[in-house]
């Protein structure tokens, strides 16, 4: 390390100017593991004050170190962590503690709420016990009725529903999305002065994600607590934290109020950061910023700034020393002072055009962008395509106990050079959409026509040999697409040599494929696991691409990367449409993602299309309630707009398709229907809305465009 | 839940009367109980023979197929097992048979269980350390060594044991001494008889279940609601016990429950080794004696005893976790 | 990759491609095992068995039929290097021949059974419903039945199968009741192998599933197949002995270590050669294979921690900006 003081005398100082209010603080935290390949240096001398009430946003891709920062404040890393550095809370020093020491804190004063919800909770207790454990630990005399009747009040706090009986449920009766709810209840239930919340919401679906940090807004707002708000996600923390620190390689790398962070970046990273998400409240076509390259591998000492193998920007003297976190001449700031690591953050002052700095490539120009959507040849073609499964049950012998229809009466068309997304929440039925036309076999219900070709005719090896050479598929995780026994010539070689064509050509085309999508041709004698998440992504599109197919099916293409790969991998996924003039079919659940890319969008609630037209139109004018609740549910990295924008927060969880209503499907979460008179809700309780055209868009509900219902609504003042 | 059951109990049933046919043709096919006839003295005429076979329902002139349908009828109308070759009614014997294998198991597989499981979270704590090594090394020697060559090994310390003091303190083996006086004397010969038996299948037995604990425990300390319980304010060592243990015991009470079979035939051998004339030593014997009735009973027994421990397992699984209560 | 990239990393990344086209993948594990001391150990010891069992016999100018007359049951000495039994046999010529059965039993059964079960599995996951229920009883059904009593009812038994000679009826008896478990997971792995993106992807494209089954599916069970190679010799050797011991499994005039370890219990504080001798041989083989088990585990397992050196990727550091 390369600091101008000794970590001794930074302590001292910090001892100095820990301000005395602060609930929590934190100074030179540094993190060290011990693995495989030597000491990872983890956590890189963290320092940060959290006052009480506040929220503080830490925001790093993974292996930032941010998770680590947490689980070392918390004391919940393994024994074999070496952590120096200072953890204070209220000035009492929380590092070197015992175990048993630190769990008169841990629950208490200081509390946690997970990533993931679904393995958060003990399998085996009762979700009441598993709250009524957490009064117990700290409230040893507190009677049995009084701990009952606090869990119940937790419960209703947090918005679950008949919150008395479900105290007795177990964890696996409840959804990824009340889990996590019960998650906060535990972690509130002794009114923590300090609460981290460690991405609490990435396992969620927007709708979910929307409705969980409205929860966690009302825990704050009813214990006072100040937050930790850990996330990767720019627009999570945007409309919560008071202070950001975005951290990467380990390190702080720039701290300031969400002001100075969003609008006034001063590091090249966070600028980059900013400019690497797509909006989805602009119709702002432009590429991304790509940020090339990976994080440092922090097992190797640091030399240099840790961001200049990325930076766009780098000099020599990047390359001397690792900069310190300094204060950003010319701003003043409240808490944290708008501070940034990076020798250059004068040249960044005001208006600095991440665009220009980080050389986005230009907005690629297809061919067809001049042709009339409906002059365009149709390459894909739904009609009326529906995947119902039986619903069985029963040990050995099975009966049949209801249908679930997955997808229910598809039907849309894709022209040439042109990217439709499908949107909606997990098992709306998007996915199975894919694999339906994926499968394109006779015995399906309804049709599919792929390049002229009809499923109905594809009797015969030569016919969908025909069609698999029209359409392939990107998956979405790009580790699992890959055989992991296979070389990237291997797996690139699959497809042509299925084709039968000759050794050499194959050669050449696969040196082809490397050059397109970005990699160097001479690593094709690697391995998937040589290569990063991003990089065995672009193998992936290689390989779909390798027989020259007019459509590609995307499945999540980029929602197992990190944000500044993302940016890349959607970049190229660009570039390829229009140089190689594809059309897209993409099913993602990030709909800033989806807005950036698509030209055609399609909401898909319960197996149907509930809304379906041009992606600005749609995203710029919803008229369906659910597409302006998902909508409104997707936060945007912009702290003023979010702070004071009305969203809709749907009410539970996607209900499960055996029970489908019988006239409109949503009516049971709908924010129109709520707010309906009850001679009007008839209508929808009764009658199937149609899909049908009005305006530039076809959606499907008798009231667009309806009175939103007050409960809700919530406007954060 | 109990619906549930039946069914499972259903289709054992069906499965145990599958297994216990073949067995039946298998010993039928092979067991020439006339060959051993030819060898007593003065050696009967093979009329004889026959006659007196024909008594006993073991006709050696009709063919598999005939017999079995005569066996089976007297199973299900009289539940009459049939008879051995020497006339004794195989029903007659099997309950003691029975008793005696229960009592010679019933020590050790609770011993194995507690020791087992003890064993492995007490290892499972210790990861890498000295004591986990040793135990875990221990356990994995048991593996690549055979059963009975283990008891013989045991018999023999235990003889040299009372060759070293000069007085028969352990029987190595037989399950009691005959003419004994009841009261104090009695017990001490039981205790006498016992020990070694039960030390040889208990120390050779908790490997399985120590292996597995401790492999399960593993898998959970780092849960992720372990941690949960730890940010709860629960010491390391508490959330472990609490929950991570809990959640560990699920798998272990399904290997339970399906290792009683396995102890039936561990068993096999300990009767044999230690002479406890139980069920597994008498279906030993009985093949020694081509005696097809009594092979076939007693594999009938070892089949229903691997569906009792199958049906156990189920129940063991829903009594610990609740995520397969609810069908 | 806009930016320029140092030569020497250059040069460096290209050699770790290149040692990839030249290291096939047989080979890295091959590496792996190696490089795990206890199995390479255990490897040698097997190998030294396999080997004595079939060139044992020029070490002693013995063999099993002949009678000692002048050394009965003598202890081990320069005439009869591991002794004689009370017969007046020379233990080394039965050990050597009782080795032999030994290893041959478990080769066969170890390799048949890794044979069935990876069929009977495969075809299971392979047609699903009907097929696979009804297969599946048959196998539970199978596992239900005391395999010893079976052993028994074959070996002891004087109907037609009394033929064959014992270690072959043992063989047969051992093998029937063997391949279950593996059957089991073979079918449970390639159900789930089946359901993996890259098979997928390769059924998107267009590729026959045979062509999937054998160079997507085969391969990656591959390993498990090999772990429960050595695993059923194990297991088949272990069997044998117990059997025999209990004498119920090879029979006079068949010799085993099964059976020279049950012979020599009746005069373990007599003869006590004849005891120690062959069961100190079972254990170096029944040790030896646990040990070599025990490498192929890690040589396989693509997430032990040899692997992690075996396949390093490249430093991030290594890639230094020429600007």
């Amino acid at each position: 390390m390369s600091t101008n003081t000794t970590p001794a005398e930074r302590l001292r100082d910090a001892g100095l100017y820990a301000p005395g209010d602060a609930v929590l603080s934190v100074r030179d935290l540094n993190v060290r593991f011990n693995s495989e390949n030597g000491v990872v240096h983890a956590v890189r001398g963290v320092d940060f004050d959290l006052m009480p009430g506040k929220t503080l946003g830490i925001v790093g891709e993974s292996g930032s170190g941010k998770s680590v920062t947490s689980m070392a404040i918390m004391g919940l890393l393994p024994e074999t962590a070496d952590i120096t550095g200072s953890v204070r809370y209220k000035g009492k020093e929380l590092l070197g503690l015992s175990d048993k020491a630190m769990c008169k804190h841990r629950g208490s004063d200081i509390a946690m709420v997970f990533q993931d919800p679904l393995s958060s909770l003990t399998p085996v207790y009762t979700v009441g016990h598993q709250i009524i454990e957490a009064l117990t630990v700290h409230n040893p005399t507190m009677t049995k009725q009084a701990k009952e009747a606090r869990a119940v009040d937790l419960l209703r706090m947090v918005g679950i529903p008949s919150p008395k009986d479900r105290l007795k449920a177990f964890p696996h009766e409840f959804s990824g999305g009340m889990r996590q709810r019960v998650m906060i209840a535990i972690a509130i239930a002794n009114d923590p002065r300090v609460l981290i919340a460690d991405e609490p919401t990435t396992a969620l679906d927007v709708t979910i994600q929307a409705q969980v940090l409205e929860v966690l807004h009302t825990a704050q707002e009813e214990t006072g607590a100040a937050v930790v708000m850990i996330t990767h996600d720019l627009g999570v923390v945007a409309g919560m934290a008071d202070d950001i620190m975005v951290m990467y390689a380990g390190k702080p790398v720039e701290t300031g109020t969400v002001e100075d962070i969003y609008y006034n970046p001063r590091m090249p990273y966070t600028l980059g950061l900013l400019g690497a998400v797509p909006r989805v409240d602009s119709s702002d076509k432009q590429s991304l910023v790509p940020i090339e390259g990976t994080p440092p591998n922090l097992a190797q000492p640091v030399i240099g700034c840790s961001f200049a193998a990325r930076c766009p920007m780098v000099s020599d003297a990047c390359l001397h020393g690792e900069p310190e976190l300094l204060a950003v001449p010319g701003v003043q700031g409240q808490t944290l002072g708008h501070k940034a690591a990076c020798i250059k953050a004068d040249e960044l002052s005001g208006d600095a055009d991440a665009h220009k700095i980080f050389q986005a490539p230009p907005k690629p120009v297809s061919k067809f962008d001049g042709v009339a959507r409906l002059e365009r040849a149709k390459v894909l073609e739904l009609k009326d395509v529906k995947k119902h499964f039986p619903l069985l049950k029963g040990a050995l012998i099975k009966k049949r106990i209801g249908t679930v229809k997955a997808v229910d009466g598809l039907s849309f068309d894709i022209r040439e050079g042109e990217c439709v997304s499908i949107v909606g929440e997990s098992g709306c039925g998007k996915t199975t959409t894919l694999l339906e036309i994926m499968e394109f076999h006779p015995d399906q219900m309804g049709e599919v026509v792929i390049g002229g070709v009809s499923n109905k005719a594809a009797t015969d090896r030569k016919t969908t040999m025909a069609m698999r050479k029209e359409m392939q598929m990107v998956f979405q995780d790009p580790t699992g697409a890959l055989d992991p026994r296979f070389t990237v010539y291997e797996v690139l070689a699959e497809p042509l040599e299925n084709l039968g064509m000759p050794k050499a050509a194959i050669r050449k085309r696969i040196m082809e494929l490397m050059k397109l999508v970005g990699l160097q041709p001479d690593h094709v004698n690697r391995f998937p696991n040589q290569f990063s998440g991003g990089q065995r992504q672009r193998i992936g599109i290689a390989r779909a691409l390798a027989v020259n197919p007019k459509l590609v099916v995307l499945d999540e293409p980029v929602s197992a990367l990190d944000v500044s790969v993302q940016a890349g991998v959607i970049n190229l996924l660009d570039k390829l449409r229009a140089e190689l003039g594809l059309s897209y079919l993409m099913v993602a659940h990030d709909l800033s993602v989806v807005r950036h890319i698509s030209d055609r969008v399609a909401v898909m609630y319960l197996g149907k299309i509930v809304e379906t037209g041009d992606v600005d139109d749609v995203f710029d004018n919803p008229r369906h309630p659910y597409t302006r609740a998902l909508l409104s549910a997707i936060p945007v990295p912009d702290p003023n707009l979010e702070r004071t924008r009305e969203r809709i927060i749907l009410q539970g969880d996607l209900p499960s398709p055996l029970d489908a209503p019988k006239g409109c499907n949503f009516a049971t979460r709908c924010p129109v229907f709520a707010a309906l008179p009850a001679g009007k809700q008839e209508k929808c309780l009764t009658l199937e809305p149609p899909l049908a055209s009005e305006g530039a868009q076809d959606f499907a509900c008798f009231y667009p465009d309806g009175e939103l219902d007050a409960d809700m609504l919530v406007v954060h003042a | 839940m109990l619906k549930y059951l039946m069914k499972r109990s259903g289709i054992y049933l069906i499965m145990i009367f599958l297994t216990t046919s073949a067995g039946y043709f298998l010993a039928v096919s092979s067991l020439k109980p006339a060959v051993l006839e030819q060898e007593k003295i003065p050696r009967p005429t093979p009329e004889q023979v026959a006659a007196s076979f024909r008594g006993l329902g073991l006709d050696p002139d009709k063919n598999a197929w005939e017999r079995y349908v005569e066996w089976l009828g007297g199973i299900v109308t009289k539940w009459d097992w049939g008879r051995s070759p020497n006339g004794a009614y195989v029903n007659a014997e099997f309950a003691d048979r029975v008793l005696v294998s229960t009592r010679l198991f019933i020590a050790s597989i609770i011993l194995t269980l507690i020791i087992g499981v003890a064993l492995g979270v007490y290892s499972a704590a210790r990861q890498y350390k000295f004591q986990d090594r040793v135990i875990t090394s221990y356990s994995y020697l048991v593996h690549i060594l055979p059963a009975p060559i283990a008891y013989f090994l045991v018999q023999l310390g235990a003889i040299s044991i009372n060759e070293t003091v000069g007085q028969r303190i352990f029987f190595v083996t037989g399950i009691s001494t005959p003419g004994i006086d009841p009261g104090w004397p009695a017990f001490v010969d039981l205790v006498a008889h016992y020990a070694v038996p039960t030390f040889a299948m208990t120390i050779f037995g908790w490997a399985g279940y120590q292996i597995a604990q401790r492999q399960y425990l593993l898998d959970n300390v780092n849960a992720d609601f372990v941690r949960t319980a730890r940010a709860k304010g629960l010491t390391r060592n508490q959330a472990i016990t609490r929950h991570a243990l809990r959640v560990s015991f699920i798998p272990v009470a399904q290997s339970i429950a399906f290792t009683i079979p396995a102890i039936f035939t561990g068993g096999f051998f300990a009767e044999a080794i230690f002479a406890w004339p139980g069920i597994g030593l008498w279906s030993i014997q009985s093949i020694g004696l081509q005696d097809v009735n009594v092979a076939t009973a007693t594999l009938a027994y070892g089949s229903v005893i691997f569906a009792i421990g199958a049906i156990l397992a189920d129940f063991a699984t829903t009594l610990v976790d609740p995520r397969v209560r609810v069908q | 990759m806009t930016n320029i990239i140092d030569p020497i990393a250059e040069i460096d990344e290209s050699r770790v491609a290149d040692q990839d086209v030249v290291i096939g993948k047989s080979r890295i594990i091959f590496r792996r095992f190696m490089r795990n001391r206890t199995a390479v150990a255990g490897l040698f010891i097997f190998l030294a068995l396999f080997l004595f069992s079939i060139f044992g016999g020029f070490l002693t100018p013995w063999d099993k039929e002949t009678l000692d007359p002048f050394n009965i049951g003598m202890p081990p000495s320069p005439d009869h290097l591991l002794g004689t039994t009370q017969a007046g046999i020379d233990l080394m010529a039965l050990i050597v021949d009782g080795t032999r059965t030994s290893i041959l039993i478990g080769l066969i059964v170890g390799g048949l059974s890794v044979l069935i079960s990876a069929v009977y599995g495969c075809t299971m996951a392979f047609f699903g419903g009907k097929v696979d229920a009804t297969m599946l009883f048959i196998l539970e059904a199978l596992i239900m039945m005391p395999a010893i009593l079976v052993v028994a009812v074959a070996t002891s038994g004087s109907g037609g199968l009394k033929n064959l000679p014992s270690w072959l009826l043992l063989v047969i008896v051992l093998l029937f009741f063997s391949w279950m478990g593996t059957a089991r997971l073979v079918r449970s792995l390639s159900m789930s192998l089946m359901q993996r993106d890259y098979v997928k992807a390769a059924k998107y494209m267009g590729v026959p599933s045979r062509r999937i089954v054998w160079r997507h599916l085969v391969p990656n069970i591959g390993s498990l197949l090999v772990l429960d190679f050595t695993r059923g010799i194990t297991g088949a050797i272990l069997a044998e002995v117990a059997f025999s011991f209990i004498g119920i499994g090879i029979k006079l005039p068949d010799v085993s270590l099964g059976v020279l370890i049950g012979q020599a219990t009746g005069q373990v504080s007599s003869f006590p050669w004849m005891f120690w001798v062959p069961l100190t041989v079972m254990f170096l083989l029944t040790g030896s294979l646990a040990m070599m088990n025990d490498g192929l585990r890690d040589a396989f397992d693509p997430s032990s921690s040899s692997v992690g050196r075996a396949k390093r990727t490249k430093p991030q550091t290594a890639k230094k900006i020429t600007k």
